[in-house]
């Protein structure tokens, strides 16, 4: 078939591999890339549950303003879709919501 | 143009509000304007503490009845009676601590010292450096932002009238009492209540009264939701940080921290060097807060008089008109005071006594 | 602290990058901060490190040539850093910002606010599901990650981002279940006359629905996505028609997929311009509510200036011209001579503005969209409050956006009423009767971004804490 927009997935090089965590499960990502998209390309899209609800969420915006692609590295929450990836980050799903 | 109302009340917050809910109840028609929404001066954006702690001594039995008002009201303005500790980091803190909270236990509140164990056991995640604290179990906070729905509720329930975006511009005096002008008409009532907090004394020069208020702008900066850090309200001796974590998670921190700018221009400018140090204060205190992030800070305008003390009673000079606020701690006390100057404007006897605005302010009076 | 500098410039966008250029050219010392590591902004958005190589396109190479002429200039270009407060001080205007963890101050005699837009996303049910990202959010992922947003993806919204979406999918090898736009063919050919402005832009199109039609990619036109399904994840969307308004009438397919796009439309991020103080306005062609700014950039309030689509969606070309004149307007303010070289930019402004609002006219929701949220479509997302929610507190005499957030916290969230109070200004502007003019955002208050508490404090000695004496007793 004819493709005016060719296919150039094939002609994009990227950084090597390295291992992570996401709630205790390996995955793999190109270091330097966004968590985020790392745990897209996994398969991984929720990434937290709504603290009202409880319902699942995952990023959203793309460009930092959301928060709801939050994540828990060392204690922080930090924007996965602004947080680089590096080898053997523990990353976890916030669970903070209703207590007291 | 309606049935001229018994009393017009400007200002919607707390004061206006409680004062018109107790007028009602009395027989009286009133209603109420506010140039905004209700609630949504002071009343609707401070930090919500209902310490005793931080109360000052002679305004404690009022404040003592004002917990009261709104642990009665409990869940509609999600009210939490926590107990709360005031804690002190260095030796001259402890004096003043010490020195502070006895005078106000012996004003009826009840605090007391605890030891360092009993402080760690209840609150672990506080700071190891605190020197010496203080308790009262009757502290809590209650969530201020709730305010306004509260307060419409009321107003609707009680089949009270109410303007919102309605500010008052001119007042003047006709043969039944006083005619309003506002950007949403002509109001006439038979009274006035000035409550406009701290936009009082341009309200009160529309009746050629001066009243020494200046405006407070206090600073109040709130945390993404945290797993949970405390469970009751943490003050500092010098009243400079009140913090508590609310049923969701959040972290509220407030103290007192002035940010800028003047009630007639706008809701006031949060200041980068006011914000640091009250945050800084709040993570020495409670280091594990040190991984929040804010979310928000923000500013409200408190309003005070040279002594400190409220301004409720008769407007000195204008018949038929009075004026209600200034109240420092108002959001505790204020739902008390409310009801005491509608006694007063009803012409009962209030149970406790007012505070003059006619006073001397140079002296000390109250 | 070192001596300010002459020119802040927040945003290294095509408008506050150009800006920043205008006024170094001319001898200003300027700073230029912006949250993201390379300049570009939204539109030129820097590939990740994670991406060692790939094919040029219009935007990398355009990005290219914008991140050389600021790498070889003498600004002064702070990346990766957020700013969160700006307050006016006596040498001129502060910037608080959160760069590597802490919080600094970076103070300069004039402030560029360049900071661009983000995106409207009508509520729909389901569309807070992992897997349903923004339409322009989806350009940003492809344009740092090169990868697409899933396997397969419904891309829906209006305007021209969605076919440069669907296109970009299909050129980073994912596949594109469908396009779904509330636009009609007509709307488009109404737009050819502005378009004709910009040959290159109306060839990539045609280029780009040429592509689509040939791989037999469906394409719905006045129609939009009206319920998105799935338990963890998105599985399926259903598709509905809609009328003139947009009203939608009834559903007509479900389309499988594990990834949708949605946006309608792009509205400018004013909130450092409100907290620098600068008065709004409502302004539906220009994509909502806008700072008050002249077309030179200038402002009423002494030393700010604005620029690009943060004062009205007019598109990367526009913002590119605006700001220059922003930066020659803030070099002139510094003391330097401009002589007439603002005058010459004028009439290329008009030009290309013509082009990018024929695009923000395709773009607006037309009044009937709104009818996609259902009773308990959640519109706050932060807090996960449904339409129901809202409306019961506004019939209840919440009658702004001020008070709907004090009463339910709709805006009180993470993202700080960012993806909310477009759409709970709406609701409340329908319920009440009242023009959308009427109803403008909450206060906008610091910070911009979350900021960490140990951010704020710093490295602090009790000590040295500024401890005013104590409340009277
Ligand atoms: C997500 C997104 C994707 C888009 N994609 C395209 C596209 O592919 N093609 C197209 O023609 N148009 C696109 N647009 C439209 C876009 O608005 C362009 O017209 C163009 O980027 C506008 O240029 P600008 O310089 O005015 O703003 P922007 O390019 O948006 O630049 C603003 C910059 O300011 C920075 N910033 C804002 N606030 C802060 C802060 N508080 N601290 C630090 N930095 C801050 C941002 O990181 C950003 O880099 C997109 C818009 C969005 C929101
Ligand atoms: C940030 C902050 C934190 C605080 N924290 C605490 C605390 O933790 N605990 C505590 O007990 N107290 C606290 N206070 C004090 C307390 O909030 C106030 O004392 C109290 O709310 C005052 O209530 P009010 O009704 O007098 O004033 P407000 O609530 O300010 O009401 C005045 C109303 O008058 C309206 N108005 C003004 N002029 C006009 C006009 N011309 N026409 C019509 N309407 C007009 C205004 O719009 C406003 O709604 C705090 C105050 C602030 C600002
Ligand atoms: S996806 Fe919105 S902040 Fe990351």
């Amino acid at each position: 078939m004819i493709r005016l927009v060719p296919n150039q997935s094939d002609s994009i090089q990227r950084a090597p591999l390295v291992d992570f965590t996401f709630n205790g499960r390996i995955i793999s990502g190109h270091m330097g890339e966004a968590v985020f998209t790392a745990l897209t390309r996994a398969g991984v899209l929720h990434l937290r549950d709504a603290p009202a609800d409880g319902a699942p969420r995952g990023a959203f915006c793309c460009m930092g303003l959301c928060q709801e692609c939050v994540v828990e590295i060392a204690g922080n929450s930090v924007e996965s879709c602004r947080q680089p990836l590096s080898e053997g980050l523990a990353v976890l799903s916030v669970t903070r919501g209703k207590h007291g | 143009m309606t049935q001229a109302y018994d009393i017009a009340i400007i200002g919607g917050g707390i004061m206006g509000c409680g004062t018109a809910l107790r007028v009602a109840k009395g027989g009286m028609r009133p209603i109420v304007l506010d140039q905004g929404d209700l609630g949504q001066g002071a009343s609707g954006v401070n930090a919500g503490t209902l310490s005793l702690q931080i109360k000052r001594v002679k305004l404690m039995p009022y404040a003592l009845k004002g917990h009261a008002e709104w642990e009665s009201i409990g869940d509609a303005v999600g009210f939490r009676k926590t107990g709360g500790y005031t804690v002190a980091f260095t030796e001259r803190e402890a004096e003043l601590l010490h020195e502070r909270q006895t005078l106000k236990a012996e004003a009826g509140a009840p605090i007391t010292f605890v030891s360092n164990n009993a402080l760690r056991a209840a609150e672990p995640h506080l700071s190891h450096k605190v020197r010496a604290a203080s308790y009262c179990p009757d502290d809590g906070y209650a969530n201020s932002s709730l305010t306004g729905q509260y307060y419409r509720a009321q107003l609707r329930d009680n089949g009270i009238d109410y303007k919102e975006r309605a500010a008052v511009t001119t007042i003047a005096g006709s043969a039944g009492g006083f005619e309003l002008g506002t950007s949403k008409g002509v109001i006439s009532a038979t009274r006035v209540l000035l409550a406009a907090g701290a936009w009082l004394k341009p309200l009160a020069a529309l009746l050629d009264v001066e009243l020494p208020v200046q405006a407070r702008i206090n600073t109040v900066s709130v945390t993404e939701r945290m797993p949970p850090l405390t469970s009751t309200v943490i003050g500092h001796a010098t009243g400079l940080l009140t913090m508590k974590q609310k049923a969701n998670g959040t972290v509220l921190v407030g103290g007192g921290w002035q940010g800028r700018g003047m009630p007639q221009e706008g809701r006031g400018e949060v200041l980068s060097s006011s914000v640091a140090p009250n945050l800084a204060l709040a993570q020495y205190a409670l280091p594990d807060l040190a991984k929040a992030r804010v979310l928000r800070s923000w500013t409200g305008f408190e309003a005070n008089v040279p002594d400190f003390y409220p301004l409720a009673g008769a407007l000195s000079g204008v018949e038929d008109a009075y004026v209600l606020g200034c109240v420092r701690g108002g959001y505790t006390i204020g739902p008390y005071i409310g009801k005491l100057m509608g006694d007063y404007i009803l012409g009962r006897e209030p149970e406790l006594p007012l505070f003059d605005p006619g006073r001397d302010f140079t002296k000390d009076v109250i | 602290m070192a001596e300010p500098f002459d020119i802040a410039v927040l945003g290294a966008g095509p408008a506050g990058a150009n800006a920043a250029l205008e006024a170094s050219r001319l001898g200003c010392r300027v700073v230029m901060i912006d949250e993201q590591s390379h300049a570009g902004g939204q539109v030129w958005r820097a590939k990740s490190a994670a991406v060692l190589s790939a094919p040029e396109t219009p935007e990398t190479s355009a990005g290219n040539q914008l991140r050389k002429a600021v790498s070889q200039s003498a600004i002064a270009h702070l990346g990766d850093a957020r700013v969160w407060q700006i307050e006016q001080v006596p040498e001129g205007w502060s910037l608080q910002i959160l760069v590597g963890g802490r919080s600094e101050t970076i103070i300069a005699k004039a402030l560029v606010l360049a900071t661009g837009a983000r995106e409207f996303v009508q509520p729909i049910p389901g569309w807070t599901l992992p897997g349903v990202i923004g339409l322009a959010g989806a350009t940003s992922l492809m344009k740092q990650a090169l990868m697409p947003p899933g396997h397969r993806t419904v891309v829906s919204g209006s305007g021209p981002l969605v076919f440069f979406v669907a296109s970009e999918i299909r050129r980073l090898g994912g596949t594109v279940a469908a396009v779904v736009t509330p636009n009609s063919r007509m709307d488009w050919i109404g737009a050819l006359p502005s378009m004709c402005r910009r040959p290159d832009l109306m060839w990539r199109g045609m280029v780009w629905m040429a592509d689509l039609m040939l791989a037999r990619v469906p394409i719905f036109w006045r129609h939009a996505v009206s319920d998105v399904r799935g338990e963890d994840a998105v599985s399926s969307v259903q598709i509905s028609k809609l009328g003139p308004d947009w009203t939608p009438l009834r559903t007509v397919k479900t389309v499988t997929s594990d990834s949708v796009c949605l946006g309608n439309g792009l509205i400018p991020a004013l909130e450092a311009a409100q907290l620098a103080g600068l008065e709004i306005t409502h302004a539906p062609e220009l994509g909502g509510w806008v700072p008050k700014v002249a077309k030179d950039g200038s402002t009423n309030l002494r030393g700010v200036f604005m620029c690009g689509d943060g004062v009205g969606i007019r598109g990367a070309s526009a913002a590119e011209i605006h700001g220059k004149l922003a930066g020659l307007s803030a070099a002139e303010f510094t003391g330097k001579q401009v002589g007439l070289q603002k005058n010459r930019l004028y009439a290329r402004y008009a030009a290309a503005s013509s082009f990018g609002l024929a695009m923000t006219a395709l773009s607006v929701p037309r009044p009937g969209l709104e009818k996609l949220a259902t009773p308990q479509t959640i519109m706050c997302r932060c807090e996960s409050l449904s339409r129901d929610q809202l409306l019961h507190e506004i019939e209840a005499g919440a009658a702004s956006t001020n008070a709907v957030k004090s009463g339910l916290r709709a805006g009180m969230g993470p993202c700080g009423g960012k993806f909310c109070q477009t759409a709970i200004a709406r609701l409340v502007a329908s319920t009440k009767g009242l023009e959308e003019g009427a109803v403008p955002p909450h206060t906008a208050r610091p910070p911009l971004r979350p900021v960490p508490v140990s951010a704020l404090a710093g490295d602090f000695a009790y000590s040295d804490l500024p401890i005013p004496k104590p409340a009277p007793l």
